[in-house]
This record gives structure tokens, sequence and C-alpha cells, in this order.
């Protein structure tokens, strides 16, 4: 009986403990979707909302949108660019025979352990650097941006492939390769497939590495070159435009379906994975 | 199979090592001239920086108060969090995946997003201080803006999220049926707490701290939209000093002294981990 009565308690406390814990992490997601169709008091966001409105939707600015729609381009690049190296690369170390292959991993993974600000500080120097040396100016254009994205993401591509690729059992490729098919065609049919979750879970950190990225993005930004979270930023400095929270509602719910169909497509255990 | 694999690592190889060795240095090495003002740097090689950084009470403080901030928002984090990730990893129940998901799409919001809802909760005029002033709690608006705790907030918000999801996987690796032996054997349910998941995760808890401290010591967005130019932490301070006052030396000195920082907490934790491994003679 005291067993039983224990083991209640027990529950109810974690249930306690988790519940509050997602309201605490949620709220103030959820107070942005509600102040987007509110209206504001005395020109400011308030919650709880004294009454609604669908306004801020039809004021958001082109260039909200047009700046919301580089930062998915620019992410985009990114991965691209990501995966056409980490996909490679991850396979060359856990297959070539060189030494000291535990270095290589290490370099690849070395762009995390610097903290974001000294990355910007550090690319914007470079970038100077470069253009003295060689006349291409990176600071303040996108490509430069997204070379600085490519950098902090890449670690996460390389390491969500090589986590699948390390405990992948080749023994499906020998059977490919006796039957009779080339090495090349192997690789294209047999093992990318194979290890297509730990590409999809590697693109997703870097789409969301380089998308949610601010301090990066300060340095190397300019009036023609801001991302929707460096707009966001100088936004809240100044007078807050209401339809800024308009344009935030559409990237949490945007967040919360993409998750949800990464869920479904691949399965959460792959970015679990890789997290490590 | 038989695939010239050194070919595929070689590329990005190549460019990883030009990206990392070339912005390391440029940094490094520009941390070693002095600001001549509006950007440019001298030709000579000096410690001039560094001298100043250490001397001024200034740079040291936000130093020391970066440190500290992260630590203190580490383990919170940790505290609030592991119950939180042992719950959903032994939860039986179809809501734990439903959870973990959630937890995961709050982690992709961008924190600037973040930091304009705590404003929202936290306005003077808001809800939450209504009740607040309402219930005779307090006696002025509770506000984060230009405080250390509320910048701690905002680092909290930073790596909640990200630090329970690794904490998730940690406990995903310690056997259930180790915890049902030991219960069996008569232990209470605090006591296999205590006596046998924490020590089998502590390792994993160490590693995940860790990199919850990293990107804390990192955290820009946190401290410069909700510090407000009041608290100043070493990332907002490098911003500031790039950007505003165009030192870059100063900045480049900063940036190295962050990077320093945050390598030898790391490397003392490590230490500290295998020395306490050690002593307790666990294999792991």
């Amino acid at each position: 009986m005291k067993g039983f009565t224990e083991r209640r308690v027990n529950r109810a406390l974690a249930w306690l403990w988790v519940t509050g814990f997602m309201l605490f992490l949620l709220a103030p997601l959820f107070v942005i979707v509600v102040a987007a169709f509110s209206e504001p008091i005395l020109g400011r966001a308030v919650f709880p909302p004294r009454a609604l409105t669908l306004r801020w939707f039809s004021a958001i600015q082109p260039e909200y949108l047009s700046s919301l729609g580089a930062s998915v381009a620019l992410a985009s690049a990114a991965v691209v660019v990501c995966v056409l190296l980490g996909v490679p690369a991850a396979l060359g170390i856990a297959r070539s025979r060189w030494r000291g292959k535990a270095v290589f991993a290490a370099l690849f993974r070395a762009p995390v352990q610097i903290p974001a600000v000294v990355t910007g500080v550090a690319f914007l120097q470079l970038y100077y650097l470069l253009g003295d040396a060689i006349g291409w100016t990176g600071a303040g254009t996108w490509t430069g941006l997204m070379i600085a994205h490519v950098f902090i993401g890449l670690p996460y591509v390389v390491g969500s492939v090589l986590a699948v690729v390390q405990r992948f059992n080749s023994s499906l490729e020998e059977a490919a390769l006796i039957l009779g098919a080339a090495p090349w065609s192997v690789l294209r049919r047999v093992t990318l497939p194979a290890i297509a979750p730990g590409i999809y879970s590697g693109a997703t950190y870097a789409f969301l590495v380089s998308f949610s990225d601010l301090p990066v993005a300060l340095f190397l930004s300019s009036s023609d070159v801001r991302t929707f979270p460096v707009l966001l930023f100088q936004a809240m400095d100044y007078e807050f435009d209401p339809a800024l929270l308009a344009v935030a509602t559409m990237i949490i719910v945007a967040s919360f379906a993409g998750m949800l169909l990464f869920q479904k497509w691949v399965g959460i255990n792959a970015l679990l994975r890789s997290g490590k | 199979m038989n695939l010239p694999w050194h070919r595929f690592l070689l590329p990005p190889l190549v460019l990883s090592i030009a990206l990392l060795g070339g912005s390391l240095y440029v940094f490094l090495a520009g941390s070693f001239h002095a600001d001549l003002g509006v950007g440019r740097l001298g030709d000579a090689l000096t410690f001039a920086n560094y001298r100043k950084l250490f001397a001024d009470s200034f740079y040291v403080d936000s130093l020391g108060l970066t440190i500290k901030l992260s630590a203190i928002t580490t383990v919170v984090t940790l505290v609030v969090g592991m119950p939180v990730a042992y719950v959903l990893a032994r939860m039986r129940s179809r809501w734990g995946p439903v959870l973990l998901a959630v937890i995961v799409a709050a982690s992709f919001v961008t924190i600037v997003i973040k930091v304009l809802g705590l404003n929202i909760i936290f306005a003077a005029n808001g809800g939450l201080n209504r009740f607040l002033l309402g219930t005779g709690l307090v006696t002025a608006p509770v506000s984060l803006i230009g405080k250390v705790e509320g910048v701690a907030v905002g680092l909290l918000y930073f790596t909640l999220a990200f630090v329970v999801v690794l904490l998730y996987s940690v406990v995903l690796t310690i056997p259930r049926s180790l915890e049902e032996a030991a219960q069996n054997l008569g232990a209470s349910r605090w006591r296999t707490h205590w006596r046998v998941i924490l020590p089998l995760a502590l390792p994993g808890i160490i590693a995940s701290g860790l990199i919850g401290f990293n990107l804390c010591m990192g955290a820009f967005t946190s401290a410069a939209l909700i510090g407000a130019g009041r608290i100043l932490t070493l990332p907002v301070l490098i911003q500031r000093t790039v950007i505003f006052d165009t030192k870059y030396g100063m900045g480049a000195t900063l940036a190295v002294v962050l990077l320093v920082a945050g390598l030898v907490v790391n490397v003392l934790s490590i230490v500290l981990v295998s020395r306490l491994k050690a002593a307790r003679g666990v294999t792991a």
C-alpha cells in the first residue's frame, strides 16, 4: 500500500515537473503568436490581449518578406554546399586508410568550439585581408555570409553522417559487389540510401544553424545584405513594428510544421543520434 | 569496397583547413597589433592589447561575468533539464515522442524571437506584472532588461531545449534493467536515482553541460538584447568594440581571450572528471 501511494506521488511530481518545463519553454513562443493577432495597447504588444485582429498580417512590409526569403535562400545554399562537402568528408574519414583520421574528425568538429561572435570577427577580418590582397569583397555580400555559414554548419553534416557511416554494416555493399555491381553504382544505390537519415539530420541542423544565426550575420551584413534575425535584432532597438510579430509567428509555425514532417518522413531518432 | 576514399576527403579537408586556419590566423595576428583608430592597425607587433586587457578591471570584470553567468546558467539548465530528460526517456505512453518533438522544434526557433516573447511577457503593463502587482508580491513591475538575472533567463532559453535533447539521448544509453535490478534488491526510487542512474549518466551529463556552457560563453543575442548595454559580457563587448569603436585589434584580443577561456574551462572539467572517475574506480 505504501509503495502504491509513493509511486503515485512520484508520478504526479514527474508530470508536474515536465508540465512546468513545457510551459516555461513554450511561453515566449505562445505569447508571440497571440500578440500577432492582438490589438496593441499604447503601441506595445501586451499579453493577455484585449481584442483580436488580423491586421498585422496585412501590414507586413515587403522588406520583411524579402529578408525572410533571403534568409531561407541563404540557409538552403549553405546546406547544399555543406552536404556536397560533408558527405564525402565523412565517407573519407570513415573509410580511407590514412593515419590520423581522428585528427581530421576533430578538425571538422573544431568550428563548433569557436563562439559565434569570434567566428564573426574572424571572418570579417579575413575578408578585409582578402579584399586588400586579391580585391575580393566578402564582408557585406551574400557569398561571404554563405561561406561563413558553411563553416559553422559543416561540423553538423560531417558529425551526423559519420555517426551513421560508422555503424553501417558493409555486408550490404559486399553483397552488391559480389553480385557484379560496379563500386560507383554501389555507392549510389546502396551506400547513399543507407546513410540518408544521417544526411537529412545533418542538413536539418546546418539549415537551422544558418537560419537562426545572428552573431555571424551581424558582422558580415550590410544595408543590402540583411538576414531576418539581423532585421529583427535591429528593429528591436527602435519603435517596434507589430507586423514583425506576424512574421515571427510564421517562423514559429513553420518550425513546428517542419519538425512534424521530419518526424513523419525520417524519424526524430536520426536527429538525436547526431546530436552527440 | 574499394573506392579512392582519400580523394573524397581531400577537397573538403583542404577547404576546412583553409577557412579554419585563415580565420584563426587573421584574428590571432590582429590581436598583436595596436589600434590606430578608424579601423586601422599598427604595423609593429605588440602585446599592448593584452596588457591593457588584463590591467583594466573593465575587461577583467567582463570576463569574470561571462564565465560566472555561463556556469550558473549551465548548472540551472542541468538541474531543470535532467529530470525532464529522464521522465521523457522512460515514458511508456505515446506522449513521450510528441513532447520530445515539441522540445526539438522549440530549440529550432531563433533566440531573437524568444527574447522578443520574453519582452512581451515582462512588459510593464502586461498580464504577468499586473497579476504580481495585484497580489502585492512586488511593488514595482518586474523587468528583465538591464539585469544580470534577466540575461541569465535569456541564456537559459538559449540552451535549455538543446541540452534536454542531449540529456535525453544520455538517459537512453542507461539500460532500464539496471534500475529494475536495484529496486528488486530493495533500493528506493530516490536511492536508485542517486546511486545507479546519476553515476552512470555522469559522463554524459558533464559532456552535455560543457556543450551548454560553450553555448553560453559565446551567446551574444540574449546578452545584447536583455542586457541592453548595461550587462556587458565578452561577446557583447567584442561586437561593440569591433562594430561601434572599430577597434579591430582590441576586438580580436577579446575574441582570443573568450576562445581560450572557454577551452581552459573545457579542459579543466575533462581533467576533473577523469580524476573523479579514477578516484572512484569507475570504468566507463
